[in-house]
């Protein structure tokens, strides 16, 4: 017998009674007659898991490690009853051409109807070679395997961005999903890794409401990437009052002061950290005493220390940051504006002296 | 065609090249070739890294202090072991001391991880080696509950439990939708177990990944989120505060009580799901000797879990130290991480490249530049491998020796030091196990033996975890709140040049990073990692590592089904993206 | 440089020209509420960037970095406000009002008064010019040291002002929506904006010293005119 999508929400506590109300819905949103709305029950009871091939590049695998941690669906039911995690290779029991089979029988068989979800991102030094499988560059596997799906989710900063391993100068050259597919829907889920309910949350939706969540400009769901950790920040108060930590273990980091003055990339990144929190809920970052050090925004590694609130500015030499050019430039301009001015002063009283001579010619 | 010998093994690659690409259930990616003789015993095994990402390029030039999150991200499975290694390198270049209570944090963060880490690879990662999921369905629960209940006191055991599990999988299956579970070796003889101990185990399967994600929030409480907590040079980022205004911003009562319940529930789960399960699954395979491989010959462990703060000496750490070469098991030689003949790193079977390939390179000396080709016996293109030629280049692992031998590190190689060197807390647990078992010594150096030393490990660790929180209270009560030492946070407090070494036990073994720091910035930074030593291919000498000798002379029991391979490679926990970094 | 119209009226009452109505007083109030802002701005903003010593007591009875920021955006909104009506009088002011905006980078003859002042600078003209409006060289600098600044700092501070207005604002459908991403995240806005402010410092340092200068050394009046409007030559030569 096979789980259906019904079967499914009901297992999440949806009664048939919402189950028949999302049936209309959808079939209002189709711009279909209420005519319609049995026959999309009927295919929603009867519709299968919907396959997920999880594709992996080169990564740490700690968003795979993240996802196992949700609670709220436990992974355990997000992977036996909700999706039909059919490749993985950090999990799956197959391994070799065994494990390689189902990926073509899963493209074939359900063409257009598979979730591609992608952790780490594909390498093209080295000849694609320095992420290899089954004997082939890994951007080969991601290309043949985005062709027929129906979306893509891009896990973490890794496959949003390119995250560390796409640091300066990043020998691999490992890039982005989205910058090698470019012909499919995707879905940044950005993080480092993302957080476990984040994760489960964006598959919950797209299965329960057959439909991609909405997007941001930069292809984040906008529901967890809407808003600044700062925005949320229980230590906001203490920003406000400009009370700060001004060092580590000091006492206003033992008072829960805020961490800006300690780096805090809280200000300039869009997660769910300080509301959603991590493992369940328990802490986040700035929570545990340490600044967000910006962990979901494109190219984190490369802004600057993780301590300075200015940040540096690489481009402009070791130690650089706003301030020390800035000081720099008002230094300089301001000992040549002095220069300037006391050959002025000379000049003119020289010229005065010629003016008073001229007229006693 | 070649045959030698090397380290009491004989390699021959004439027979029938079987190809495992990729290999799963581990973290990063792996390929493995070996030949079959024709009775389908292993008598030449490769095993390939098949990624790499430059993190030891990426680290130079910048701010030593960040270096622990840059190495973090080599690995999210053993995640925080490279960020404690990173922050112990750093202090020992800038020679900052640390403060008791901080020792105390990373300590029980680093056994966290280790409980962890080995509870989830036996459920998660390696049971499937051993337990056939669809022989559960045959699986009578009530006797299923019988069994439970004679080996552990566990709650979770009535037939009801069993049975509604069992039906669980039974809708699943009859979906049709495998999932995970699609296209395993289920059915192949060499899986031993009854139907009713394949239901229990599928039933931990489950339980376990239910409760692994509690034992991490140790890390959320003290490090802000897991996977990848955050570190600090000099000590750790959570401030402590008991008595006074805004407590609840920092560590508190509320924080250490919940620390304290889930060291607790730890303990109960490893002490009572896992380790019974372990010994009633290894009791149907006694019989299945394979893979010991370099474990009988040559084992490495740096020693970890320093009792008091700052001292690294091998009487300070609790975790063994100290290396045995050539199976001669009555003496353990010292090891000095600092000492440019000990440990060294060749690239003459790895994509890299030396100026010089005979010689070995001492990591503070070390060179990470890449250079991708084949041998020229490998079959295929530069771009579609086919079969790989083990006589050129052929992995992204470089080769780590110690005094020129190739070392297995992890688990089995810190029980077997401790063992030798009579510590109690190695050796009792090892010898009730054998006793247990029926099965001597021996058995030890084998696929099951480092199987088996991973859970006795989860339980050292879970136990030393109260440990080191009681340790942590003790000191609190004492009127010591200290977690960072902020001395030479300024780089300009710095000298000019300096180098310095920091080392863990990492889940999977011995891990040290090197790092030189000039002009408070890092000059060069190298990481030799646990699954760099067993995953090693051949150096100049031919010899091989860990993997490749724990696959000789096994037997498969289907040619076209990698089993065995796969049992054997697992237990070892591989991490390639460590291995490579 | 004084432009055709001006030189007619010059020539068509010989000698008697002494001054002329330069700077029209909306946008003389302009100037002078625009350096206020931008003094404002600046300060503010250092202290954004680097914040004064934490607060005592409880975080309920202090908001000090919350008014250095409300200074800050309050100054924002009025630079912008006095951005718009300066564009506005380019409109409908007079001839000096379009100076601002313009870089007649096609016209020669501009290029050769440009490097007249240049020398005359770099002490190696004796006699300065006359100018009605802007030198050349100010304009110059004006224009590119001053009038693009400004406009990138407004473009990049409101980008960062509806981040924390949150979407849907109008500064952050404004600017924020397309800002941010074009610089990759808002950390990089931070920091350009942050370079921005010592652009404009170092824009207003020159301008300053150049304005008491030629004040003091050229042949017509500077300050006073940012003051009265009216710019009033020292000497009847041409
Ligand atoms: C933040 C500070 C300041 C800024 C941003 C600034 C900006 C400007 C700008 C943009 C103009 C050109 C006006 C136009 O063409 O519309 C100008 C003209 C002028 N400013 Fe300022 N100003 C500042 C402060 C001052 C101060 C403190 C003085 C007096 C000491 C001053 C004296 C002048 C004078 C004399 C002119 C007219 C120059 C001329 O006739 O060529 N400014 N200023
Ligand atoms: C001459 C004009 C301006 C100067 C010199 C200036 C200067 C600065 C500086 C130095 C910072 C600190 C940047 C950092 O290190 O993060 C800052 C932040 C900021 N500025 Fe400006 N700014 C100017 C105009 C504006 C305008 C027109 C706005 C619009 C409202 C604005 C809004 C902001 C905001 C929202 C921030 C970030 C505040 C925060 O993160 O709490 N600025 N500004
Ligand atoms: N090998 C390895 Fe690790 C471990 N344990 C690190 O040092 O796994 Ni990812
Ligand atoms: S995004 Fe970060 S956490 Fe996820 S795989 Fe990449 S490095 Fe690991
Ligand atoms: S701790 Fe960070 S995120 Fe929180 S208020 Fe301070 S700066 Fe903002
Ligand atoms: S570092 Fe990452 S985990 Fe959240 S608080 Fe910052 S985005
Ligand atoms: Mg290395």
């Amino acid at each position: 017998m096979v789980e259906t999508f019904y079967e499914v929400m009901r297992r999440q506590g949806i009664t048939r009674r919402s189950f028949l109300k999302y049936c209309s819905l959808t079939a209002a949103s189709l711009g279909l007659g209420p005519a319609f709305v049995p026959r999309i029950a009927h295919a929603m009871e009867t519709k299968p898991r919907t396959p997920v091939l999880w594709l992996h590049g080169l990564e740490c695998t700690c968003c795979s490690e993240s996802f196992i941690r949700s609670a709220h669906p436990l992974a355990k039911d997000a992977v036996l009853s909700m999706i039909s995690l059919d490749y993985d290779d950090t999990i799956m029991t197959a391994a070799g051409h065994q494990a390689e089979a189902i990926l073509d029988e899963v493209m074939t068989k359900y063409k257009g109807n598979y979730i591609l979800a992608v952790e780490g991102n594909p390498p093209l030094n080295q000849d694609g070679m320095s992420c290899i499988i089954g004997g082939k560059p890994f951007v080969d596997q991601l290309k043949r395997v985005a062709k027929d799906c129906k979306a893509i989710i891009s896990w973490g900063s890794c496959a949003s961005w390119g995250c560390v391993q796409a640091a300066k100068p990043n020998p691999t050259q490992a890039t982005p999903v989205h910058k090698v597919i470019t012909d499919k829907p995707i879905i940044k889920v950005p993080g480092c890794p993302p957080i476990a309910e984040v994760m489960t949350a964006v598959i919950t939706y797209m299965l329960t409401f057959d439909r991609l969540p909405e997007l941001d400009r930069q292809g984040r769901p906008k529901m967890f990437y809407g808003q600044r950790i700062h925005d949320k920040c229980y230590r906001r108060p203490h920003f406000d009052a400009g009370q700060f930590a001004e060092a580590w273990d000091d006492d206003g980091a033992r008072r829960g002061y805020c961490l800006y003055k300690m780096g805090c990339k809280g200000p300039t990144t869009y997660n769910a950290c300080s509301t959603v929190r991590w493992n369940d809920g328990v802490s986040f970052p700035i929570q545990s005493g340490h600044g967000c050090i910006g962990c979901s925004e494109d190219g984190f590694w490369d802004k600057g220390g993780f301590y300075e609130r200015v940040t540096g500015i690489k481009q402009f030499g070791i130690e650089a940051n706003a301030d020390k050019i800035g000081g720099v430039a008002v230094g300089v301009v301001g000992a040549a504006v002095v220069a300037h001015a006391a050959v002025s002063a000379i000049k003119q009283s020289r010229r005065q002296q010629g003016d008073a001579s001229e007229q006693n010619k | 065609m070649t045959a030698y010998e090397t380290q009491g093994f004989k390699l021959d690659n004439s027979g029938k090249r079987v190809v495992v690409d990729p290999v799963t259930r581990i973290e990063g990616h792996m390929r493995v070739e070996v030949n079959l003789d024709s009775n389908n015993v292993i008598r030449n095994a490769v095993s390939t890294g098949t990624m790499w990402r430059g993190l030891e390029v990426i680290l130079k030039g910048r701010d030593p202090r960040d270096a622990w999150a840059f190495t973090e991200r080599i690995c999210g499975v053993c995640t925080g072991t490279h960020a404690l290694t990173s922050v112990r390198a750093v202090e020992d270049a800038l020679d900052i001391k640390i403060p008791e209570n901080a020792n105390s944090i990373r300590n029980i963060m680093q056994l966290t991880l280790q409980a962890h880490d080995h509870l989830v690879h036996f459920y998660h990662l390696h049971a499937l080696d051993w337990v056939d999921v669809v022989s559960a369905l045959k699986a009578d629960p009530k006797r299923t509950s019988e069994i439970a209940q004679s080996i552990s006191s566990w709650p979770l055991s009535s037939p009801g439990y069993f049975r509604d599990v069992q039906n669980r999988l039974k809708k699943f299956v009859e979906s049709g939708q495998l999932g995970p579970f699609m296209n395993g070796y289920w059915g192949n003889p060499a899986y031993k177990l009854p139907p009713e101990v394949n239901l229990l185990a599928v039933t931990h399967y489950l339980e376990a990944l239910d409760f692994q994600k509690d034992i991490v929030k140790i890390h959320t409480i003290y490090g802000g989120k897991n996977p990848h907590p955050n570190w600090l040079v000099g000590g750790v980022p959570c401030a402590i505060n008991i008595d006074e205004v805004g407590a609840v911003g920092a560590v508190n009562m509320e924080r250490l009580n919940l620390v304290s319940s889930i060291i607790d529930r730890t303990i109960d789960f490893i002490d009572n799901v896992y380790i019974p399960d372990l010994l009633a699954i290894a009791g149907f395979y006694k019989s299945w000797t394979y893979g010991g491989g370099l474990s009988s010959k040559s084992v490495l462990s740096y020693g970890d879990i320093p009792d008091k703060a700052n001292d690294h000496s091998a009487g300070n750490l609790l975790l063994p130290r100290g290396a045995i070469i050539n199976g001669d098991l009555s003496k353990v030689h010292e090891v000095d991480l600092r000492d440019p003949e000990q440990i060294q790193e060749f690239v003459a079977h790895s994509w890299f490249k030396y100026p010089d390939e005979k010689k070995g390179l001492h990591p503070w000396d070390g060179i990470t530049e890449p250079h991708y080709e084949l041998g020229k016996n490998a079959k295929g293109s530069k771009t579609n491998i086919e079969q790989i030629d083990e006589s050129g280049k052929y992995s992204w692992i470089k080769s780590p020796r110690w005094r020129g031998h190739a070392m297995e590190v992890g688990p089995l190689a810190r029980y077997i030091i401790g063992y030798v060197q009579k510590n109690p807390e190695f050796k009792e647990p090892v010898d009730k196990v054998l006793k247990d078992l029926g099965l001597p010594l021996q058995a030890l150096f084998s696929t099951l033996g480092r199987t088996a030393a991973r859970g006795l490990e989860a339980s050292w660790a879970a136990h030393k975890m109260r440990y080191f929180q009681d340790k942590l209270m003790a000191n609190l009560k004492a009127g010591d709140l200290s977690t960072a030492n902020i001395d030479k946070w300024e780089p300009s407090s710095w000298p000019k040049e300096t180098k310095g070494v920091g080392f863990t036990e990492a889940p999977r073994g011995a891990l040290a990073h090197w790092v030189r720091i000039k002009d408070g910035k890092i000059d060069n930074y190298q990481c030799v990692v646990p699954t760099t030593w067993n995953g090693s291919p051949r150096d100049t000498k031919g010899q091989i590592g860990a993997f490749e000798a724990s696959l000789m002379n096994t037997p498969l029991a289907k040619a076209d089904q990698p089993l065995e391979i796969l049992r054997t490679l697992h237990s070892f926990d591989p991490c390639l993206a460590c291995s490579t970094h | 440089m004084l432009s055709a119209q001006d030189m007619q009226e010059a020539v068509a009452h010989g000698r008697q020209v002494r001054a002329v109505y330069v700077y029209e007083a909306p946008l003389r109030l302009w100037h002078w509420v625009n350096a206020l802002a931008i003094t404002v701005l600046a300060m503010t903003g250092y202290f954004i960037g680097s914040p004064p010593p934490s607060q005592p007591g409880e975080a309920s009875a202090s908001f000090l970095f919350g008014y250095i920021r409300f200074a800050h955006f309050a100054a924002g909104y009025v630079l912008l406000a006095g951005f718009i009506g300066r564009v506005y009088w380019a409109f409908v002011g007079n001839e000096h009002s379009r100076q601002l905006f313009k870089l007649p980078v096609f016209d020669s003859a501009w290029w050769k008064e440009a490097a007249f002042e240049l020398r005359w600078y770099l002490f190696l003209e004796r006699h300065p010019k006359k100018y009605v409006g802007h030198n050349p060289l100010a304009q110059f600098t004006m224009f590119l040291l001053f009038f693009l600044p400004l406009l990138f700092m407004i473009v990049t501070g409101f980008a960062l002002y509806g981040e924390g207005a949150q979407a849907g604002s109008w500064a952050s459908m404004l600017f924020t929506s397309w800002v941010v991403p074009m610089f990759g995240q808002s950390q990089d806005v931070h920091t350009w904006h942050h370079l921005g402010m010592w652009a404009i410092v170092v824009f207003v340092m020159v301008h300053v010293y150049a304005a008491i200068r030629e004040d003091i050394m050229s042949r017509q009046s500077m300050v006073s005119t940012m003051l009265s409007g009216w710019r009033m030559f020292k000497d009847d030569k041409p």
